[in-house]
């Protein structure tokens, strides 16, 4: 085994230090200490740049941290055919600059600057951009994988299009490091738009607000995000359209869309529009709990009713940041009892679904289970978790299975 | 191949087990009759064939689950088909064994246009799902050559593509959730009709397993709004090359078109001899359409007409209307049946190149044909790298059919070698399968395999079809090794 030093308290998984972390410099090494933790069943979390390590329940006890800070090369930048293969450990933003080259990107988000490619996959996350790309699986086209019994596999390819084998890419796509470990992700790429503008409007009547919401979704106008944002301020709504096109479209497209919209509106530009997009992405961090929840879209007034419902009576604080194809993050403030009544009443609501608590304290971790109710494809889940994983070893007790 | 081995996972079909499937479904969906399993014994590539034993129809998921239940406690194979017009042989029946046909499984579930969501059972065809939505202004978005026919279940089980999955991607893009029958009778729902159910992303497993994890029950589909304007032009090519490197500029450009596909000469001549789309005279024609809206689509449509002049377009068409767009889509579209106007028999590849390397491949291909003395029209989207070569053949010349076949499998070959695929959106099927171990590894397959066998562990769904060479009954996966039959020389792998 290579690589192998003593753990320290900044290799900590979600408070617990771990005694050895690995750092294999090749994927080959990177097997082969899988296949030895495997052999040895020790409790192993994979770490891209730690940005989403506390993500999951709390863990019993982890023996070994195999990261892959040693494989971060881009493999290969295939500009003529909008593709890319990099190494896992390689992070979103170093990579998108080395795409920009050829003026293209991973239309993917991350809330964390450090946050790598393996991990975004692993962990499927996702920002206002997946309005127009979807989330990582949708952009994944090959994978290369280390399994626990020391192989590396590979699914998928290099093409856009192709339909030949089991797509291995999705599957690890928001398995949280539960199946195996990504060597290595090739994606098709985009181009960077030619401009780009972003119309914000506020409103203080959430029924204006909604309204307006659903007469942009149902129009022609296409934009490359479409999100909301509630956080219980003076004019505690807000939608943010941003239009990603040449000039002339853009200009034609946000004038379509002012037409449509009551509040009041405002377009921003360059560091402006770079900025409310970042504040998207922010609810990710501080405050005392981070929560993911979906919901259709036509019951997004009742979700609005049920977030206010949360901050009066459980007197929590709740910012909400979301996607209107219905699926946003709260950024929840408040002790642990009134978080876990906050987790509760949502997870009590028709309205919403698939709320799973991404960040928060041991107590609140205590109190409900992160992930929420199983389902009954967990069933399946399990077996395929199984053959990949016999020993049980990849993110212990902490995953989604 | 272990063929003679593989039967020990296979029971027959009894006269119980059949009495106990009129049962479930009724005495009119259990097929029987040699004339009556005939349409069964193969999908759109008729080439490969087998007798089931039986057929059924079921008419609900529960009816379905029943069969597949039946099935499992008895340890007979089954094969779920939909419309039956793939064309890798995914839906060839095991010999002796069940086909359960989706057919009848035909309703429009729910339609819900505030989300953008359409529920259908797998029957309901490709097609139906548009026409239902229009009159809202919706569509849904892969649209394969076959649409009007093809069947959503079986969509699913190729993730099948279209030509506009350049912009728009594939099935597996546009499906929210399934509700399958697993290989051992239990139905659960897979995906979520809601965003990011956590864990591992089954559905997108699932879709385009070929039928070989689950059959598909119900399935969610998002539904796209009609875009503002829809350009389609057409350019003439004295040659590929010419064609290619408009396809590559305009790619370079920023600009991705709805669609890219280009026809070439052979392809012409058979389309003209079909449907008389009228095409200008040209070695190649280039087809590219671009929608959204309308002043995305002026401005960029103008970049589109300048680069296919520059690059050498003798004639360049604009469709004034829908009729002419649709002119334009009806050469294209029947350019595979069409080769029947110009060649006796035709085989249909279906290989994926990455768009940089269309032109050298097709030289390739040319090069092939000339050698061959088999004729080859390639019909192709452009835009995603995805070859349909069309080979043409005439039966009654014996040795014909062999060489036909010989030269698809080199087509492949070719792909491969340029760091492509072999098939972007027939399937690997029953037709391909053992073209995998040239695109993967030992390893890779292996693992594919152990995950079919943690879904299927009977190995009764849809066996023989993807996965090269089956492991003999009581192999356990892991790694290759030598299994004693082929240690004693008995028999061996390829």
């Amino acid at each position: 085994m290579t690589g192998l030093r003593p753990g320290t308290v900044a290799d900590r998984v979600d408070g617990e230090v771990p005694p050895q972390v690995a750092e294999p410099d090749s994927p080959q090494a990177f097997a082969d200490t899988l296949k030895h933790a495997s052999a040895e069943r020790l409790a192993t979390v994979i770490r891209g740049g730690g940005t989403k390590l506390a993500w999951g329940r709390q863990p019993a006890s982890v023996d070994l941290v195999i990261a892959t800070t040693r494989l971060t090369r881009v493999i290969a930048h295939r500009h003529g055919d909008l593709t890319a293969t990099v190494q896992a450990g390689m992070t979103l933003r170093d990579l998108n600059v080395a795409l920009s080259a050829e003026r293209q990107w991973l239309p993917v988000d991350s809330a964390f600057d450090e946050a790598t490619i393996g991990g975004i996959v692993a962990t499927n996350d996702s920002g206002p951009s997946r309005h127009r790309n979807g989330t990582p699986r949708d952009l994944v086209i090959g994978i290369t994988l280390a399994l626990t019994d020391g192989r590396l596999v590979k699914a998928g390819g290099t093409v856009v299009k192709n339909v030949a084998g089991y797509d291995l890419g999705k599957l690890v796509s928001g398995s949280h490091g539960t199946l195996a470990g990504i060597v290595d992700v090739t994606f098709k790429l985009v181009p960077v738009p030619q401009s780009s503008a972003t119309l914000v409007a506020s409103y203080t009547d959430r029924g204006v607000f909604v309204r307006d919401v659903a007469a942009l979704d149902a129009s022609q106008i296409e934009p490359a995000a479409f999100d909301i944002r509630a956080d219980g301020g003076e004019r505690p709504y807000q939608l943010k359209l941003r239009i990603a096109t040449s000039p002339a479209a853009r200009d034609a497209q946000i004038a379509a869309a002012r037409t449509l919209v009551s509040g009041e509106t405002i377009v921003l530009s360059d560091m402006d529009e770079r900025a409310t997009w970042a504040a998207q992405l922010d609810t990710m961090s501080h405050g005392d709990a981070t929560v993911r929840f979906s919901w259709l879209p036509s019951r997004l007034a009742q979700v609005l009713t049920l977030l206010e419902e949360v901050r009066r009576v459980e007197n929590a604080g709740v910012t909400f940041t979301g996607r209107v194809l219905g699926a946003g993050v709260l950024r929840l403030t408040g002790d642990a009892t009134a978080l876990a009544a906050a987790v509760g009443k949502l997870r009590g609501s028709p309205d919403v679904g698939n709320v799973v608590v991404l960040r928060g304290s041991h107590e609140l971790k205590q109190r409900v289970d992160v992930w929420g109710p199983g389902r009954a494809s967990d069933r399946v889940a399990r077996a395929v978790k199984n053959a990949f994983d016999p020993a049980g070893i990849l993110n212990a007790g902490r995953g989604p299975i | 191949m272990w063929a003679a081995l593989a039967q020990c996972t296979i029971a027959v079909v009894t006269d119980r087990l059949v009495q106990r499937l009129r049962s479930v479904c009724g005495d009119a969906a259990v097929l029987r009759e040699p004339v009556q399993l005939l349409t069964y014994e193969c999908d759109a590539l008729p080439h490969l064939r087998e007798k089931p034993a039986v057929v059924v129809l079921p008419a609900s998921a529960s009816e379905v689950q029943q069969v597949v239940q039946l099935c499992s406690a008895e340890g007979v194979p089954f094969v779920a088909r939909g419309h039956g017009t793939g064309l890798s042989g995914g839906a060839l029946p095991v010999p002796g064994g069940v086909v359960i046909s989706l057919a009848r499984l035909n309703r429009v579930l729910d339609i819900d246009i505030p989300n953008k969501r359409v529920t259908v059972e797998p029957g309901v065809t490709n097609l139906e799902i548009t026409r239902q939505v229009a009159p809202f202004g919706y569509y849904y978005a892969p649209d394969p050559s076959s649409q009007q026919v093809c069947s959503i279940g079986g969509n699913v089980a190729e993730n099948s593509g279209g030509a506009h999955c350049l912009k728009y991607g594939f099935t597996v893009h546009h499906v929210l959730e399934a509700e399958a029958v697993m290989p051992d009778g239990e139905i659960v729902r897979i995906g979520g009709s809601l965003p990011d159910a956590p864990g591992p992303d089954l559905l997108g497993v699932l879709i385009g397993s070929e039928g070989t994890l689950a059959i598909v029950t119900k399935v969610v589909v998002r539904i796209l709004r009609k875009p503002e304007t829809v350009q389609t032009l057409l350019a003439a090519y004295n040659s590929t090359s010419d064609a290619g490197a408009a396809v590559s500029e305009i790619i370079a450009a920023g600009i991705v078109p709805a669609a890219v596909e280009m026809m070439d000469a052979l392809a012409i001549r058979a389309a003209e001899a079909a449907v008389h789309p009228n095409f200008p005279p040209a070695d190649t024609v280039l087809i590219v359409e671009l929608d959204g809206p309308a002043a995305e689509v002026r401005e960029l449509f103008a970049t589109v007409e300048a680069i296919c002049r520059r690059t050498g377009s003798t004639v360049v068409e604009i469709a004034q209307n829908d009729e002419q767009r649709m002119r334009i889509w009806r050469g294209r579209k029947a350019a595979f049946a069409a080769m029947g106007r110009v060649s006796p028999n035709y085989y249909v590849q279906d290989g994926v190149v990455p768009r940089t390397k269309l032109p050298e491949v097709l030289g390739r291909i040319r090069a092939l044909s000339e050698r061959s003395g088999l004729g080859i029209g390639n019909v192709f989207h452009a835009g995603d790298g995805n070859l349909h070569p069309l080979i043409c053949y005439d039966e009654r010349i014996p040795g014909q059919s062999a060489l036909a076949e010989e030269v698809a499998g080199e087509i492949l070959q070719y792909c491969v070698d340029a760091g492509g695929s072999i098939t972007g959106e027939h399937g690997v099927g029953a037709d391909k399968k053992d073209y995998m171990p040239r695109m993967f590894s030992a390893d890779d397959l292996d693992v594919m395999q152990q995950l079919r066998d943690a879904v299927d562990p009977q190995r009764l769904c849809n066996p023989g079809k993807v996965l090269p060479t089956p492991r003999l009954c009581g192999e356990v996966p892991g790694p290759y090794r030598e299994h004693p039959v082929e240690k004693a020389g008995l028999a061996e792998r390829f």
